[in-house]
């Protein structure tokens, strides 16, 4: 497969309109055109010699996720992870798999859960790929009990743009030897390496998980019921809030007693309009929770970072900016952890744009970050995807350099931060 | 040359005192007396002794960027320090260099029972972040047996593990932001932009997640924001006996593939137990030719019936004898007589090396039969006393160094370290590369990897003044002689902490 140039795609992998790319310009003027490729290695070497070209390179897992940060410009190589997406070693007595960077979350769950296993891992979008998904830096629900994917990864294998394939960490869940280069990875969205395998530490199924939700929930009470939770000692493994929907979910995972005995005391504790889900309901609302924060095209996503809580005047801004620009923002929230997704539909890319600026003005004032993950057609020409820089991006700027200093690894992706 | 070479540094640090005193101001104290400074010759790891040009203490943490940036307009390496507990040499000083010591900013700035979130000074200790939090039913989880006295400063720096980390994970799962004196200088906090409010998940490459383990070579830590954990409603803990060493490894392995999470599973063999014993009387079976201790933690309902599986798997493997902790005391016991074992490792030998690897927690027996041969073949006996649940081995090589038998002793631990990376493990599971394995970091990494982590590095210092030697080998330190013997940090011989 190595080196079979596919039909000409873009780097979002949508046929491109007349076998371009789609960002020929500017920044491709000192060379001769050339037609996008699509390169599909099925081994590590095969990896290194396809990023071991000319021109920019779009690494690309399953491709759900190609929207996330500023657009790359000028891609000219497209390196698929499709050709890597299997478990090289599942030794399910030490709890650990080593995979490569292509397999797909969802496989990769299946073949753990024929073991009794899993990743205590929740992301919206389980056909994504497990390199993808660290260079994401996604998370779900769960990421309050289990950590997000960087806590899970014990060891990796990246190819450098120069070619280099290094290797951290290892097979072993406990590990100082030397730095961890999968951390680097996470959130770098394909601008360093490519996750060519990683080991991860998987864990026991919980044998039950238990569902309460409570209804109409304001901001306040929200606030408040997150607190009472963070208080006991009855670990649930997610909390959620929706907005307008204003119900607040609240997970436990464990054994079959105890998730009931730790749901129950969330009744007992809780306050208002409450519920738990049956099995049959948990899932659906879990599946549409996940569903809520899928976009379709023409629409704005974006995704915050505050300290945890949920900030009413963080919400109030949000409904009234949505209101002022005539759309419609559906906000979904993990209060203990401090994150927001809102998807922004309805109206025009100005109104979108607006939005987007005014509320994460709101966001950075109280020391938060907002990114978008997409946007609609012609909000990019108005307001940028990565809003104030954090004060570290000297040292994120170097590193880049360092690694890829010919800016060949999705050049644009933290525009305008470097 | 090498006379002007002398002169040079000493000009140099003569500079950087002065800007650093013009800066800082008289609250910052300074160190330069001969005596003073020798006190900061060596960590824990005290075969390495080198001594420092300067130490410097601030009494603020505005005072830290200063320092270093002094160093850095004159070319002065330096590097900072906790309590000195590190066991691998990261704290050691450069020659003529300096030292930051950050052991007077020790205050914990703010605990929020809300958030689970304590902002705290590099010098806290580890135990004072717990302590404060035990007023709000929290806790630290990270739990080195140094913790009275390391400092956090120093944990993130190795992201230092303990026995409880088998279930809760190490440092760096606690660790949410981290405000850094840069290598250039600047300020920047890590992991999030605004320290009094650290968010989970800051957008932009995890340099939080790399500056922890770092070895402090990536700059100096001058407030910390750490995650809590509520304390949890149930703790049981039992202790199991073994007539053999792989049936204890077997049902280590039975319990983690039973799909439990103890909050901690520890393991003695036969010459620890009787060591113990002899010296505390925690009512050791001294018959046993190896010991678990397995400690669950949780929910009330789930810990009871996670903790009757595991009593089972432990009847299962051959267990002779199986003691379950009635109260808090009889646990207190059973954790106090585990963590005399370095304590009383004296009676067994004059001299002893510490040795820290990992394997598999598959490979425990067949690691510790490894280890057993080894010992054989060199004629020395060695004693384990590990974190078995992470497949953390803790040998302990005993010696005489009057029998002329260091070196040997040497190569034995060496020759340790390296089986743990033969059976697919690594070379160190919480001590750290620092000086003391630089040198073998090659059995574990190939140059590209060495390379990749060295640009890494330079990224945060491109100046290389920031702890320079540790961690990458060199020719210069991996010339050198062989390292020498472990001896009892001072606080270890009070029996204040210990080691494991
Ligand atoms: C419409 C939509 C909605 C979503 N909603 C949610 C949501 O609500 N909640 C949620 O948690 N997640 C959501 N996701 C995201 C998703 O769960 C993953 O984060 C993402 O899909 C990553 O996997 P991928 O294989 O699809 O990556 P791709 O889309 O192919 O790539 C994503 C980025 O990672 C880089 N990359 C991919 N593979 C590698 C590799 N092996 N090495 C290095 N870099 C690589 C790419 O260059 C790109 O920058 C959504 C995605 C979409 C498209
Ligand atoms: C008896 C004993 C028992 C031990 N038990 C354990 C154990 O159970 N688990 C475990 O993991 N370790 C253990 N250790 C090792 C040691 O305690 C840990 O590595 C600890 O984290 C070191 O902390 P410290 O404050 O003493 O750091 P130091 O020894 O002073 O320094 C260690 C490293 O941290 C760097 N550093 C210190 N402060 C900062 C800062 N503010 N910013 C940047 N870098 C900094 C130093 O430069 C150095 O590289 C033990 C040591 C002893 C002596």
């Amino acid at each position: 497969m190595v080196g079979a140039p596919s039909s000409a795609s873009t780097p979002d992998g949508k046929p491109a309109p007349n076998g371009t790319s789609p960002a020929d310009g500017a920044a491709a003027a000192s060379e001769p055109p050339a037609s996008p490729r699509s390169i599909t290695p099925t081994t590590v070497k095969d990896l290194r010699d396809a990023v071991s070209t000319v021109g920019a390179v779009l690494i690309r897992g399953t491709g759900t996720a190609t929207t996330w940060g500023a657009p790359v410009r000028d891609a000219r190589t497209t390196v698929s992870l499709a050709g890597m997406d299997r478990v090289l070693d599942h030794r399910p007595a030490d709890m650990t798999v080593h995979v490569q960077g292509g397999i797909r979350l969802d496989v990769l769950q299946a073949e753990l859960a024929e073991h009794g296993q899993w990743l205590p891992y929740d992301p919206a979008r389980s056909e994504a790929t497990i390199g993808g998904l660290l260079a994401t830096g996604d998370a779900g629900p769960r990421r309050l009990a289990y950590g997000s994917l960087r806590e899970l990864v014990i060891g990796a294998t990246m190819v450098f743009p120069d070619g280099a394939i290094a290797k951290s960490g290892g097979h072993v869940i406990k590990n100082v030897a030397g730095y961890d280069l999968a951390k680097l990875c996470h959130g770098s969205l394909g601008t360093l390496g490519v996750v060519a395998e990683l080991v991860l530490r998987v864990h026991p199924l919980p044998a039950t998980s238990r569902t309460v939700m409570v209804r109409d929930v304001d901001t306040a009470s929200a606030q408040r019921l997150t607190w009472a939770l963070t208080r006991s000692a009855i670990e649930p493994s997610a909390v959620e809030w929706c907005e307008p929907e204003q119900v607040l979910a609240v997970r436990f995972d464990g054994t079959a007693d105890g998730a009931a005995a730790r749901a129950a005391a969330a009744r007992s504790m809780l306050t208002g309009s409450l519920a738990e889900l049956d099995a049959g309901e948990a899932h659906s609302f879990w599946e549409s929770h996940a569903a809520r924060v899928v976009a379709e095209p023409g629409d704005t996503v974006m995704r915050a970072a505050t300290r945890p809580g949920i900030d009413p005047g963080l919400v109030g801004a949000l409904s009234a900016w949505a209101d002022r620009a005539g759309v419609k923002a559906l906000l979904t929230c993990s209060p203990a952890t401090g994150a927001y997704t809102v998807r922004v539909t309805g109206s025009d890319a100005k109104a979108h744009a607006e939005l987007v600026k005014n509320w994460r003005a709101s966001v950075e004032a109280v020391g938060g970050f907002v990114m978008l993950r997409r946007r609609r057609p012609g909000v990019d020409a108005m307001v940028e995807s990565w809003g104030r820089a954090p004060g570290s991006v000297e040292v994120m700027r170097r590193v880049k350099g360092n690694f890829d200093p010919e800016n060949r690894f999705a050049p644009g992706r933290f525009a305008p931060w470097f | 040359m090498e006379l002007q070479a002398a002169t040079d540094r000493r000009r140099a640090l003569e500079a950087v005192l002065r800007d650093v005193i013009a800066e800082c101001g008289p609250s910052l104290r300074v160190l330069s007396g001969q005596a003073e400074r020798r006190a900061y010759e060596t960590d824990a790891l005290t075969a390495h002794r080198v001594l420092p040009g300067l130490v410097l203490l601030p009494a603020d943490r505005s005072q830290v960027a200063p320092i270093v940036r002094a160093c850095l307009r004159h070319g002065v390496p330096y590097v900072a320090r906790g309590a000195g507990t590190g066991l691998s040499g990261g704290a050691l000083p450069a020659e003529s260099g300096v030292v930051i010591a950050l052991a007077k900013l020790n205050r914990i700035l703010d605990v929020d029972p809300d958030r689970l979130v304590a902002i705290v000074e590099p010098g806290a200790t580890n135990l004072s972040i717990s302590a404060v939090a035990g007023e709000f039913g929290l806790y630290y989880a990270p739990d080195p047996s140094s913790q009275v006295v390391c400092t956090i400063g120093g944990n993130v720096a190795e992201n230092s593990g303990g026995a409880h980390c088998l279930k809760y994970g190490f440092t760096s799962h606690h660790v949410l932001a981290v405000e850094t004196v840069l290598p250039d200088g600047t300020v920047a906090v890590l992991g999030s932009d605004d320290i009094e409010a650290p968010c989970y998940d800051a957008p932009g490459y995890d340099l939080r997640g790399v500056f922890v383990g770092a070895e402090g070579t990536c700059g100096v830590a001058t407030r910390i924001a750490v995650r809590l954990l509520r304390k949890p409603e149930a703790v049981r803990t039992l202790v199991a006996d073994f007539p053999d060493v792989p049936s204890a490894c077997e049902t280590v392995s039975a319990v983690i593939a039973a799909g439990i999470v103890p909050a901690a599973i520890e393991m003695m063999d036969n010459l620890a137990i009787r060591a113990c014993e002899d010296a505390v009387h925690a009512g050791y079976d001294r018959e046993a030719a190896a010991s678990l201790i397995i400690e669950l933690d949780g929910h009330g309902e789930e810990c009871a019936e996670l903790f009757d599986q595991v009593s089972a798997l432990c009847s299962e493997h051959a267990c002779t004898r199986l003691r379950i902790a009635a109260d808090e005391a009889e646990r207190a016991a059973i954790w106090a007589g585990r963590k005399a074992a370095f304590a009383a490792m004296g009676r067994l030998s004059p001299e002893f090396l510490l040795q820290d690897g990992v394997v598999p927690r598959t490979r425990l027996a067949e690691a510790l039969a490894g280890i057993a041969d080894l010992s054989a073949a060199a004629g020395l006996r060695v004693a384990n006393v590990f974190h078995a649940g992470d497949g953390n081995l803790h040998p302990l090589v005993l010696y005489r160094e009057a029998d002329g038998q260091g070196p040997a002793a040497e190569k034995l631990a060496a020759d340790i370290a390296e089986l743990c990376v033969a059976l697919g493990g690594s070379l160190s599971g919480e001590h750290g590369i620092g000086v003391d394995k630089a040198c073998s970091m090659p059995k574990m990494f190939s140059p590209a990897d060495l390379t990749a982590m060295d640009r890494l590095r330079a990224a945060f210092d491109p100046s290389g003044l920031c702890n320079p030697g540790k961690v990458f080998p060199t020719p210069a330190l991996c010339g050198e002689a062989r390292a020498g013997a472990y001896q009892p940090h001072p606080l270890e011989e009070t029996g204040k902490i210990q080691r494991w």
